[in-house]
């Protein structure tokens, strides 16, 4: 009798079990509902595939197919993004290219075409092994001379963060075979990792662009990469299409069958499309309208991250021309720092959609900003002080004047100028009436960003100006050519400034020379600390982007392949 | 006839060559550097150096000039600095979208502008007269870019007749008729943008035209023999003012093109003038000179056309 219950039992059990796998992949599933097994399909409710997949840590039904229409701002005109950092090529083509690593959401490397990599004890030889399994859209298979010839012949000439930053660092590629790829370095060389990623070092088909002048091969316009998407065709001024590539080497993804990317400028019309319907995802967000789609909850979600395919971990910075007698008084820049309520910044001009800097490095390079640094507060009290101190004296709400400073004739007026983008403008209006709060007068000077350039970097000829410096994934990248005295000189957005200290010059080579994070923590830390005292620069906020998409779609990732686990509910 | 015709081609040629100069020379005056474009916040002095020798951007500017000239006599307007495409094949494709959109809104503007004209004529000093006159002073003064806003927000967006922007729904893969219906749908705001502005100074030139002679001679006989107004408006003021109407016409496509640019810009329309509008923004010289010489030759040529149509409105008018 009871070995019969216990017989029944365990049927009525495995049935149940049975119904629940039934239910699981053939019944209607409710799309990003939990889901166990990776890889299973069943139908959706209107009867869209949807497959269990890993999406971001958690276990979800996913629908597969159906279109993502992505509006952008420019049209690329190029779908080649080894050659150039622009923006617009970047976000339209990204998605059809893989590098030899990715970076996690904390900037961790994590492998993408190598699979593992190992790094010698002092940092000069990086040895990579490849995915065997990788094949370009044209079927060719994917090997070790496309990684060294997209470096030599491409990256290491016309990528211009990629050059700057490895170009005099590397002494060869070798490719013992084609499954292997070692970069030597004449010296030791810490960053090499956080470079590597689609967005710095995307890989070429070598068998295409060998031979070619690679900024004008016609494959430019209808590339061949071994990402996620494949080129599908682009119809100038209005919109590339990428088609899925089923032979992707991440079995499964992407669950998308199209990725429309549409070319709409004028950001106004972005949003009328986005709201219309015929946009599903704007990289961001002009304020105002900000503000007012997100009061529509529920038909929109967002995604907020300082990565973007032109420049991650951006932060807009005053620049102090340290060669003018004004600026040159390390009172003054502190006064001015003092005056500054960078939260009104925070609030009015950006409407909130970033932080207030807290180092002058940004918090998006996680290991590397500076921990428990005094960045001057906001405290008019102590800003007058400090001018009083300099020799700059006046009665309240006047504009102060010269008394006894070196280099400025007595009784001339506290008067600099400022110069920005004419984008920027708001910052320029807040900045001049903050500064007049302490009887600083300012002048503001909008100019566009070839004369501005031209004005700051080559003729020197500003008393302070805002720039929105992009601090990079390491601040080896994008943020030592701010502060590095070999750097002062006549190319756009380097030290501004024209800072120069030997002990913090030496300090930035030695992290680079460094592999182990936490050392190069510690060196960069004690730049941090020389810079807020040193005040070069003014840190004020660190921007950040809102994507915006319907909430039929999810699975974005905040940067690079942003779409490579994005799905749509039809 | 055909001498005057031949004089006059043989004349383009110049004229475009000087406008090509000029151009040059002031996109060249303009500050701003291509290779700060292509660095977009990056790179180094190697880097720039490297850039700016493979584009020969140290060369002096009368090298530059003698090269570019000496180029574009031979048919090669270079090619992009951005994109590394022959600026020709750049133009071509977009050469058509611009078309359809100029033409479109002038034939429309056209016919709408001289229907009102009429309308006002035949109704002079009346109601229908001065709601014509009203409106079109409001229109003409309105900016391009306002209107075009306002019909975005209120078809597309609140009424949701028209689509938002682009010439193709996104992923169109339709053809034929299919694409042609698509495309016309997509057509009717930008368009709509441009002939409003030009038909209301079609219809005030028109209007004026008939009216100034409505007190001549030659109507008045033909009133004297008791023909009705609109058949005198119609057949006999409105031919005689038919040439200042067309001289209008044709000078412009010179505005619709410009015109073209904020229009092109807020619809999303793959046109030459986003083409301008990226090309200057960028300092992408070759792309933005090729775009500038091709819409000199468009206007230089539209004005051939016109004088010559005075010949077939004005039997009167002899060309040599």
């Amino acid at each position: 009798m009871r070995k019969i219950s216990a017989v029944f039992l365990g049927s009525v059990l495995s049935l149940v079990a049975l119904q629940m796998m039934e239910s699981q992949t053939t019944a209607a599933i409710t799309p990003e509902s939990p889901c166990l097994m990776e890889g299973a399909r069943g139908d959706g409710p209107k009867g869209q595939k949807v497959v269990c997949a890993e999406i971001q840590g958690k276990k979800i039904w996913v629908p597969r197919g159906g279109d993502l229409v992505v509006a952008i701002s420019q049209d690329p005109g190029s779908l080649n993004p080894a050659a150039t950092t622009a923006g617009a090529v970047h976000t339209a083509s990204e998605l059809m290219f893989n590098g030899l690593v990715e970076l996690d959401d904390k900037l961790n490397p994590v492998p993408e075409l190598a699979e593992s990599w190992t790094v010698n004890k002092k940092a000069t030889i990086y040895t990579f092994k490849l995915r065997r399994e990788v094949k370009w859209h044209d079927g060719q298979p994917f090997t070790s001379a496309d990684v060294k010839f997209t470096f030599d012949e491409v990256l290491l000439k016309y990528h211009s963060r990629t050059r700057a930053s490895m170009l005099s660092a590397l002494a060869t590629i070798y490719t013992p075979n084609s499954h292997t790829v070692e970069f030597i370095f004449k010296e030791s060389y810490g960053p090499l990792l956080l470079q590597l990623d689609v967005t710095e070092a995307p890989i070429l088909p070598a068998h295409i662009y060998r031979g070619s002048d690679p900024t004008k091969n016609p494959t430019n316009l209808a590339p061949v990469g071994t990402g996620p998407f494949k080129f599908g065709s682009y119809a100038r001024g209005s919109e590339i299409v990428l088609n899925r590539n089923s032979n992707y080497f991440r079995k499964g993804k992407p669950y998308l069958d199209r990725v429309i990317m549409r070319v709409i400028p004028n950001s106004a019309t972005q949003v009328a499309s986005f709201e219309s319907g015929s946009v599903d995802f704007l990289w961001g967000v002009p304020g105002p309208d900000r503000a007012r789609l997100l009061a529509q909850k529920k038909a929109f979600d967002t995604l907020i991250t300082r990565r973007n395919p032109g420049g991650a971990n951006c932060m807009m910075t005053v620049s102090f021309n340290l060669r003018r007698p004004i600026t040159s008084n390390l009172a003054v820049r502190q006064a001015i720092f003092h005056s500054l309520n960078r939260n009104a910044f925070l609030q009015n001009v950006i409407f909130g959609e970033g932080s207030v800097a807290v180092s002058p490095f940004s918090k998006g390079i996680v290991w590397a900003w500076g921990r428990n640094l005094k960045l001057p507060e906001y405290n008019t009290t102590k800003a007058n002080a400090l001018l009083d101190s300099a020799g700059w004296t006046g009665r309240d709400g006047s504009i102060r004047t010269a008394q006894q400073v070196v280099g400025v004739a007595n009784g001339s007026k506290l008067s600099i100028d400022f110069l920005h983008f004419p984008t920027f403008a708001t910052y320029g209006e807040l900045y001049k009436a903050q500064l007049k709060e302490v009887g600083i007068d300012v002048r503001l000077r909008p100019l566009e960003s070839g004369p501005f350039a031209t004005a700051v970097f080559n003729n020197r000829d500003f008393d302070s100006n805002i720039i929105s410096y992009c601090n990079g994934n390491d601040p080896e990248i994008g943020i030592r050519r701010m502060y590095d005295s070999a750097q002062i000189g006549p190319v756009a957005f380097s030290n501004a400034a024209a800072y120069t200290n030997v002990l913090v010059d030496s300090t930035f080579q030695q992290a680079r020379n460094t592999l182990d994070i936490s050392k190069r923590q510690s060196l960069y830390q004690e730049i941090q600390e020389q810079l807020v005292k040193d005040v070069p620069y003014g840190w004020l906020v660190e921007t950040k982007s809102t994507r915006i998409f319907t909430s039929r779609c999810g699975g974005f990732r905040p940067y690079s392949l942003f779409a490579e686990e994005a799905y749509c509910i039809n | 006839m055909l001498k005057y015709v031949l004089r006059r081609l043989i004349q383009v040629v110049p004229t475009v060559f000087g406008v090509t100069l000029i151009t040059f020379v002031l996109v060249h005056l303009a500050p701003g550097d291509p290779v700060e474009v292509l660095a977009s916040g990056n790179g180094d002095a190697a880097y720039y150096q490297f850039m700016r020798a493979k584009y020969r951007l140290d060369d002096s500017l009368l090298t530059q000039l003698w090269t570019y000239s000496t180029n574009v006599l031979r048919g090669d307007f270079g090619t992009s600095y951005l994109t590394g495409e022959s600026v020709v094949r750049m133009i071509m494709p977009r050469i058509g979208s611009t078309l359809l959109l100029a033409i479109s809104s002038i034939v429309i503007s056209t016919l709408v502008g001289l229907k009102f004209g009429i309308l006002a004529a035949w109704r002079a000093n009346r109601f229908l007269d001065r709601a014509v006159l009203r409106t079109s002073v409001l229109v003409a003064a309105a900016p391009s870019f306002w209107i075009a806003q306002v019909m975005l927000l209120l078809f597309a967006l609140r009424l949701g007749i028209f689509p938002t922007d682009g010439r193709n729904s996104p992923g169109f893969e339709g053809t034929g008729l299919a694409m042609a219906i698509d495309t016309l749908w997509h057509l009717v705001l930008p368009m709509s943008v441009l002939a409003i502005q030009e038909s209301s100074t079609i219809a005030r030139l028109t209007r004026t035209g008939i009216v100034d002679q409505l007190d001549d001679d030659h109507i008045r006989l033909a009133r004297a023999k008791g023909l009705g107004d609109l058949h005198v408006v119609l057949r006999h003021a409105l031919r005689r003012s038919l040439t200042s109407v067309v001289t209008v016409i044709g000078s412009r496509i010179g505005h619709v093109f410009s015109g073209a640019v904020v229009v092109e810009l807020i619809f999303g329309w793959p046109g030459l003038g986003q083409l301008i509008l990226s090309s200057s923004q960028s300092r992408d010289t070759p792309v933005l000179l090729g775009v500038l010489v091709l819409i000199a030759a468009a206007v230089v040529l539209m004005n051939l056309l016109t004088d010559l149509s005075y010949m077939i409105i004005d039997p009167r008018v002899r060309l040599r």
